[in-house]
């Protein structure tokens, strides 16, 4: 290790900064983080309030709180708001705070652009608000009641609002390339001497592949809505039939982002896991190397299996056949990972703290929606349960145990390395019941309403889908109110508590456990050496 | 602040340069793996013939 002597000057910017300033001028990674994180949790119930309202109206059938333009509204906006605003920033917020902790680095590799990738996030949150309100408002247009594909005819003959809409997704794709390029610089030129790459924590591994996917698909859906923006206001044709151009050019431009975004929300949430588990099984990560590789397979096939989102627009036997075989075979890398986790536990000193019982959700309730994910994927199946309710089930069986309760798992790991205070394990427990039992209720029986018929993306239904309507819905209100524990914990643990030691898990292993709990504003000022 | 060890000239240099190639392979895809120009190409050709 390297001695460093500090001038006066740069001894007195080792404090933190007071005020507003400390946080809108930050280049700090740890309070960029925390920006991120709040950012997100704030998406969380913006998003989580749109659900409630979306399974509201669908207590009963008929229309009961919202037109149905509203609700389509409200559809859009919640996936937007959830993907973009929650999953996306959390995973990016526990990438700030974690990964120069990781790789032993006192900071991002670019700071300033650090800053720059987070506050582009408040500006594109403001203008897709902005989308949803400007229709109430008089020659504000029409909702947005495309979903949140937004594909052409549809949203080319959408109000203003889409306007504001394509923006905000222009923003958040400046905010997600810079960020990706800072997290990825990070990892190849900043870590730890001795830290090979194969010596990496397997949450940086995955934010590197995570990175790279978002550097190769983001642009394409910026191009797909620029095109749209120029469809909607210069005379082009790119998806108008009528001149000459493809509405089903845009499909695959926005599912060329679209599928490999579900391993951008996954695969950090994996690297979570791949702590988690060994942390609290008291054992080594089961197959580091065939992880990296299981994760490097699932990203490279997935960018190349997209159009099984599309089996019904008519493509030809060869085409739809190789999407399908494509999609399946990604279960053969993604099983591989639940083996290592399953493999990690085994004959592990397992305890179930928070942490720990959301990792085991995951790897429970994730497969199970990875197991419908390939019913889907099989081409003459997929034409029945296509547009059902069935896929609201499934990719939310995916999406919420795969990357929410992943960063759940996440932020209770380190919440006592950040804060410096142990969280209530008993309220965490709690918080932990009340979710999964109310996701379950939630979206199991949609499985069931999807397999009978019931339409996904209608504001009304057919009496017989009544009562896994009534279920459905009663699981929401549970399921989204218990979230209002997850901000109290997270307050609470933030004011006070017991004292969190460095290591604040027992068979928790990393560069980020040497350092105090909470960290000083600026840590590994000195290289740490890795053996 | 600074930190003597790892903000030398050369590793923010390679810091910079890595972005920079990283922020190119972002622009060709988005360039590329759309007909956005061609269609852009394809428009303005046909008013030019008119």
């Amino acid at each position: 290790m390297s001695t460093t002597t500090l001038t006066h000057d740069e001894a007195h910017h080792h404090e933190a900064p007071k005020g507003w300033r400390r946080w809108l001028f930050s280049t700090n990674h740890k309070d960029i983080g925390t920006l991120y994180l709040l950012f997100a949790l704030i998406m969380l119930f913006v998003g989580g309030a749109s659900a409630m309202l979306i399974r509201m109206e669908l207590f009963q059938p008929g229309i009961q709180l919202l037109d149905p333009d509203l609700y389509n509204n409200l559809v859009t906006n919640h996936a937007l708001i959830m993907i973009f605003g929650a999953v996306m920033p959390a995973a990016a917020g526990l990438a700030n705070w974690m990964i120069p902790m990781m790789i032993g680095a006192p900071d991002m590799a670019l700071p300033r652009m650090n800053n720059l990738s987070f506050w582009i996030l408040p500006a594109a949150a403001t203008m897709l608000l902005l989308s949803f309100v400007v229709p109430f408002f008089p020659g504000g247009g029409t909702q947005i009641n495309t979903g949140w594909t937004i594909y052409p005819p549809l949203s080319v003959q959408v109000g203003m609002s889409m306007d504001f809409l394509i923006f905000a997704i222009h923003l958040l794709g400046i905010s997600s390339v810079l960020a990706s390029i800072n997290i990825i610089v990070t990892l190849l030129n900043m870590r730890a001497p001795g830290m090979k790459m194969l010596k990496m924590p397997m949450f940086c591994w995955t934010w590197l592949v995570t990175a790279f996917l978002l550097i190769l698909v983001v642009p394409v859906l910026a191009g797909g809505v620029t095109m749209l923006l120029f469809d909607r206001h210069f005379g082009t044709s790119f998806f108008d039939a009528a001149g000459g151009g493809d509405p089903v050019l845009f499909q695959h431009l926005f599912w060329f982002f679209g599928h490999p975004e579900v391993y951008i929300l996954l695969l950090p949430s994996i690297g979570v896991l791949s702590h988690v588990i060994p942390a609290f099984s008291r054992k080594p990560l089961f197959g580091y190397n065939s992880m990296v590789g299981a994760m490097i397979a699932v990203a490279t096939i997935g960018m190349v299996v997209w159009a099984h989102h599309q089996y019904t627009i008519g493509m030809s036997l060869g085409a739809v056949t190789y999407f399908m075989i494509g999609t399946i075979l990604i279960s053969i890398p993604v099983g591989l990972m639940i083996f290592n986790f399953i493999a990690t536990m085994w004959r592990g000193a397992m305890t179930f703290e928070t942490p720990m019982l959301f990792a085991v959700g995951i790897v429970l309730m994730f497969t199970f929606g990875g197991l419908s994910g390939v019913m889907l994927a099989v081409v003459p199946a997929d034409m029945q349960y296509h547009d059902s309710m069935f896929v609201v089930a499934h990719f939310h069986y995916v999406l919420m145990p795969g990357a929410v309760f992943g960063l759940f798992a996440g932020v209770f790991y380190w919440l006592p390395k950040w804060t410096g205070h142990m969280y209530d394990e008993k309220l965490g427990k709690l918080f932990f019941w009340t979710n999964v039992i109310g996701f379950n209720i939630t979206f199991f029986p949609q499985h069931f309403l999807g397999l009978a018929g019931m339409p996904r993306r209608i504001v009304d239904y057919n009496v017989m889908f009544t009562e896994f309507n009534v279920i459905s819905s009663v699981g929401a209100m549970i399921f989204g109110l218990s979230h209002l524990l997850l901000l109290y914990i997270v307050i609470k643990t933030i004011r006070g508590g017991k004292k969190a030691e460095s290591r604040a898990w027992e068979g928790a292993k990393g560069l980020e456990w040497e350092l105090d709990s909470p960290p000083a504003f600026h840590t590994w000022t000195v290289a740490p050496q890795i053996k | 602040m600074r930190i003597p060890e790892y903000q030398t000239p050369e590793l923010r240099r390679k810091n910079v340069r890595l972005a920079w190639i990283l922020g190119g392979l972002a622009l060709f895809f988005l360039v590329t793996s759309f007909p956005f120009w061609t269609g852009i190409f394809r428009i303005v050709g046909n008013q030019a013939m008119q």
